[in-house]
């Protein structure tokens, strides 16, 4: 990734989702708990946690320059960002079904974040023309 | 049957992946109440209202994997590509197999106030523990030998 040059629009879109999955992660998600809190952490956490993992693998490269290694477990980092964005979208759509009484303010901003997410993941295949979705 | 593409690893994910559906389908949570003086004990699978959606995307994750070890292994006439949205098998079966395990481990550790794990929890977590398991040999048996891979 070239950390001169500004981000694309996939890569705006999960930078901003990943931040606003972090706050709303201390938001009330269900029960009047956080995902932080008791009876939702840690199932509830793997959906902000997924965000800000591909938020900051994205601003380390384009901000920070830190230098990261080209694949991790036999993944570019495209295919973690596609991997993880759908896994995210898969969640968000799994929370979206579940019956938990009363869907809080940071279950909604969750499952919009998780969708967003799948969203800029797929956007970033086509921007970066890695070939796997045509 | 095409018994060269059963590979130890693919034997290990497809007994997971029926486990999982088993499991799904059995006690996920149990809890006990007591009325008119006896105890009464209801369960919930992961079909049931409360689990359904969150709980039901692990089962998705061991059925996908089982399911393509399954056609490529025994089915005739049955045309599966080679890679889906640019991720080879042995990727999506690791991606997968990561995800099963790692929800499952979530849900062990999550606090359950008046629950108690079921049976259908315990073969599910064995389930996905064994299907990130499976999906890892895959991957080393795909190194060592680039002729199994798929």
């Amino acid at each position: 990734m070239d950390g001169k040059t500004q981000p694309t629009t996939s890569e705006l879109i999960i930078m901003i989702a990943g931040a606003v999955m972090l706050v709303a992660s201390f938001l009330d998600f269900r029960f009047n708990a956080s995902t932080w809190g008791s009876g939702n952490f840690p199932i509830a956490t793997l959906l902000p946690l997924y965000g800000v993992i591909m938020a900051a693998q994205i601003a380390l490269a384009k901000f920070a320059n830190v230098s990261l290694p080209d694949q991790v477990a036999g993944f570019t980092w495209e295919q973690v960002h596609l991997a993880l964005g759908l896994l995210a979208g898969l969640m968000a759509v799994g929370w979206l079904l579940t019956d938990v009484g009363d869907k809080q303010i940071g279950l909604w901003l969750e499952m919009l974040g998780g969708v967003a997410l799948a969203v800029g993941a797929v956007m970033m295949q086509r921007e970066r023309h890695t070939g796997a979705i045509r | 049957m095409n018994q060269t593409k059963l590979s130890p690893a693919n034997i290990v994910i497809l007994a997971a992946g029926i486990l999982m559906l088993i499991g799904s389908f059995l006690a996920f949570y149990e809890f006990s109440f007591a009325l008119a003086g006896a105890t009464h004990t209801e369960s919930i699978s992961t079909w049931s209202s409360g689990l359904f959606g969150i709980a039901t995307t692990i089962v998705i994750c061991g059925v996908i994997m089982g399911g393509q070890v399954a056609l490529n292994a025994f089915g005739s006439n049955v045309s599966i590509p080679d890679k889906v949205l640019g991720f080879s098998w042995d990727q999506i079966h690791l991606a997968l197999g990561f995800q099963a395990a790692l929800m499952m481990i979530a849900f062990l550790v999550t606090s359950r106030a008046g629950l108690s794990l079921g049976v259908g929890f315990w073969l599910m977590l064995v389930a996905g523990i064994g299907l990130l398991v499976g999906a890892i040999m895959r991957v080393a048996g795909a190194k060592s030998n680039p002729f199994t891979a798929i």
